[in-house]
C-alpha cells in the first residue's frame, strides 16, 4: 500500500516522478480553473510562457492568495517546462536510436527471357522479384562525433540466397561545417550517384542505376565501395560554395577471373571475374585514392553544381575465389587511372543529372596503356508527382586493358532508358521503366540485345 | 464593357492577392543569444548545411504552428521538398532532422534556454536574437 502513494521521488523512476509531477500540474490548473471569476486576474500571455505575471486588478482582501496563486502558476510553468524539455530530448538524438530504411520489389518482363544479360552470371529473369531491404542508423555521440551504419538485404540474383551485407559502417568526427573526416567503409565520393543514392530505391528517381555504376556485388565495373579513410566538405567562395572529398584507402582486386575465354570457340566460355572491395586488407598492399572537387552555384544557378573527380589505384586480378585473403592464384595487375567530372542541376521543376569516366590504365606486367571511356546522362521533369525520366548510357572499354577483361560486366555497351516515378506518398513511389540494351562484339565478348520493362514499388520508413 | 470587364478583373486579382497575403503568417526567425549567424546562413542552416556557428554546434528547431510559412517564405519549398533533403541529407550525412516543435510558446521557451538552438516564430519576444 505504501507503494501507490509513493511517486518515487528519491529514486531512480524516471516514469513514475514524471507521472507524479504531470498529475500534480494537472491538478493545479484544474485549482486554477476552480478558482472564481472574481480572483482570477492573473493575464499569462499566450507567446510568453515564461514571461512574468502581472496582476490586473486586487483587492486588498485577497493580495496574500494572489501572491500565493502566483508562485503556484509559476511552480506550475516550471514543471511544465521541465518535462517538455524531456519530451524533446526523448524525440532527439537522446531517445535510443532511430531506425530507418528502405525496401522494394518489382517486377520484369524482357524480350528474350532468362538469361539475357551479357554476363550469365547475373540473370535478368523475367518476373516478380525481391528488391533490397537497406536500413541506416545515425547515432550521434556528441556534437562532432557521428556514425553511420547501412546494413543492406538483398536476394543473390543467381540463386535466389538472401545475403547480408553491411554496405556502410562509417565513423566520423566534424572539425566543422569545411571538414569532416570518415573511417570506416563508405561509397566512394566519384562523381554524384554514388554517393547520392546509396542503396536506397525510393529517393532514386529511376529503378536501375547506369549499368556501368553498379554495385560490385552487381556486376559494377567501377570501386563502388571504399574502406579506409574519406574527408568531406563545403566552403563559402563567393556567394556559392566549393566543394571537395579526398578519399584514400584499400584498392580492390578481381576476384574469381577466368585467364582465358574464347566465346567464338565455345559458346559456355564468359569471364566470371567481379570486383572485391577488399574490406579486410589490401591484397597488394597498393591504396586506392582520389578526389572529387566541386562547385555549387548561387543565384540564378542554384542547384547546379559541377564536378571533377580522379581516382588511382593499382587493381590485381585472381583466378578464383580465396577461402583465405591472399590465397588466390594471382593473374594479372593493372594501374587503373580514371579522371572525369559531373554536372548535376536539381530544381524544384528539373532533375539533370550526367557523369563522365575516361579510364587510362596501364597493364603492369608489358607496361601497355589502354584508354576506355563510360558515362551517362539523364533528365527527369517534375509535374507534382509525376516525374518522366530519360536516360542514355554508352560504354566503351578496351577488352586489351586487363582491368576490363577480367570483369564479368566489362563489356562495351550502350543502353537508352526511358521512365515514368510517380509519388504515392512522400514516403513511397512507383517506377516504370523501358529499357533498351545493346552490347557489343568484342574480344572475348558475344553481342546481344534485348529490351525490358520493369516495374517498382519502393518505399522509405 | 471592355472597361468593366478589365476593372472586374482587376479587383478580383487584387482581393484574392490580398486574400493570399493576409494567410500568410509573419514568420521571424529567432535564436539564442548566444547564436552568431547571419539571416544570409538562415537558408543553409535549415537544410543541413551549416552545423557550427563558431565552435558552437546549431540546434534547429521547426515550429509546426508556421512551418508552411516558414518553408514558402523563407526557403521557397513546401513541405514534401523540406522532408525529402532532409531524409537524404540523414542517408547520406547522418544529419539527424529538425526537432518539432507545437507552436510559438514552445519554440521561444526552447530557444531561451538552451544554447546553440534556433527556430522560427509569428513575433520576436524579449529575451531572444532576431535573425531575420
Amino acid at each position: 500500500m505504501a507503494d501507490i502513494f509513493d511517486f518515487g521521488i528519491g529514486r531512480a523512476r524516471p516514469r513514475r516522478q514524471a507521472a507524479a509531477v504531470l498529475g500534480a500540474s494537472i491538478f493545479g490548473v484544474c485549482m486554477i480553473i476552480a478558482v472564481p471569476a472574481s480572483a482570477r486576474v492573473i493575464d499569462v500571455p499566450a507567446q510568453t510562457t515564461a514571461a512574468p505575471v502581472q496582476p490586473v486588478a486586487a483587492t486588498p482582501n485577497n493580495d496574500a492568495q494572489m501572491q500565493v496563486m502566483q508562485q503556484k502558476l509559476e511552480a506550475i510553468q516550471n514543471e511544465l517546462s521541465q518535462m517538455t524539455s524531456g519530451l524533446v530530448n526523448q524525440s532527439g538524438s537522446n531517445a535510443g536510436l532511430p531506425l530507418h530504411g528502405f525496401m522494394d520489389v518489382g517486377y520484369t518482363l524482357n524480350s528474350q527471357g532468362n538469361n539475357v544479360t551479357a554476363n550469365p552470371n547475373v540473370p535478368n529473369p523475367r518476373g516478380f522479384y525481391e528488391g533490397r531491404l537497406s536500413f541506416y542508423m545515425a547515432p550521434q555521440f556528441s556534437d562532432r562525433v557521428r556514425a553511420l551504419a547501412e546494413p543492406n538485404f538483398e536476394v543473390d540474383q543467381l540463386d535466389g540466397t538472401v545475403g547480408v551485407d553491411i554496405e556502410r559502417l562509417q565513423l566520423g568526427y566534424a572539425f566543422s561545417d569545411a571538414a569532416t573526416l570518415w573511417a570506416g567503409r563508405f561509397h566512394t565520393p566519384y562523381g554524384y550517384w554514388n554517393t547520392a543514392f546509396h542503396h536506397g530505391a525510393q529517393i532514386q528517381t529511376s529503378i536501375f542505376r547506369p549499368r556501368f555504376l553498379d554495385f560490385e556485388d552487381s556486376g559494377g565495373i567501377l570501386p563502388a565501395h571504399t574502406v579506409g579513410l574519406w574527408g568531406t566538405g563545403k566552403v563559402r567562395a563567393g556567394r556559392g560554395k566549393f566543394t571537395y572529398d579526398w578519399y584514400l584507402g584499400n584498392g580492390p582486386r578481381i576476384a574469381g577471373a577466368q585467364p582465358v575465354i574464347n566465346p567464338v570457340v565455345n559458346p559456355s566460355d564468359y569471364q566470371t571475374g567481379g570486383l572485391d572491395p577488399n574490406i579486410f586488407g589490401d591484397d597488394n598492399h597498393n591504396a586506392l585514392a582520389g578526389f572529387n572537387l566541386g562547385y555549387e552555384f548561387p543565384g540564378m544557378l542554384d542547384g547546379l553544381k559541377l564536378a571533377v573527380h580522379m581516382l588511382n589505384g593499382k587493381v590485381s586480378a585472381y583466378s578464383d575465389f580465396p577461402t583465405t585473403q591472399f590465397s588466390s592464384t594471382w593473374l594479372n595487375t593493372t594501374d587503373l587511372n580514371v579522371g572525369g567530372g559531373s554536372l548535376v542541376y536539381l530544381s524544384n521543376d528539373w532533375e539533370i543529372m550526367s557523369e563522365y569516366y575516361g579510364f587510362n590504365d596501364k597493364n603492369m606486367e608489358d607496361d601497355s596503356k589502354h584508354k576506355s571511356r563510360a558515362g551517362y546522362a539523364q533528365v527527369g521533369v517534375n509535374f507534382d508527382e509525376v516525374t518522366p525520366y530519360i536516360r542514355m548510357e554508352r560504354v566503351i572499354l578496351d577488352q586489351a586493358d586487363n582491368y576490363f577483361s577480367m570483369q564479368a560486366n566489362g563489356q562495351s555497351y550502350a543502353r537508352q532508358v526511358l521512365g515514368l516515378r510517380y509519388n504515392l506518398s512522400q514516403k513511397a513511389c512507383m517506377k516504370f521503366e523501358m529499357m533498351n540494351s545493346n552490347f557489343m562484339q568484342e574480344l572475348g565478348r558475344t553481342a546481344l540485345s534485348y529490351r525490358s520493362l520493369n516495374v517498382q514499388y519502393a518505399i522509405r520508413f | 464593357m471592355k472597361s468593366l470587364i478589365f476593372r472586374i478583373c482587376t479587383a478580383a486579382i487584387l482581393l484574392f492577392s490580398a486574400a493570399q497575403y493576409a494567410n500568410a503568417a509573419n514568420v521571424v526567425v529567432i535564436a539564442n543569444p548566444d547564436v552568431s549567424v547571419s539571416a544570409d546562413d538562415v537558408r543553409d542552416i535549415f537544410l543541413g548545411e551549416k552545423q557550427f556557428a563558431g565552435n558552437t554546434k546549431l540546434i534547429v528547431i521547426d515550429n509546426a504552428a508556421v512551418q508552411g510559412s516558414f518553408l514558402s517564405q523563407v526557403l521557397h519549398m513546401d513541405a514534401g521538398k523540406y522532408n525529402g533533403i532532409w531524409t537524404k541529407k540523414s542517408f547520406r550525412d547522418g544529419l539527424t532532422p529538425p526537432a518539432v516543435k507545437s507552436g510559438d510558446a514552445e519554440v521561444i521557451e526552447f530557444i531561451k534556454r538552451t544554447p546553440g538552438s534556433i527556430g522560427y516564430v509569428t513575433s520576436a519576444p524579449s529575451g531572444v536574437k532576431v535573425i531575420q
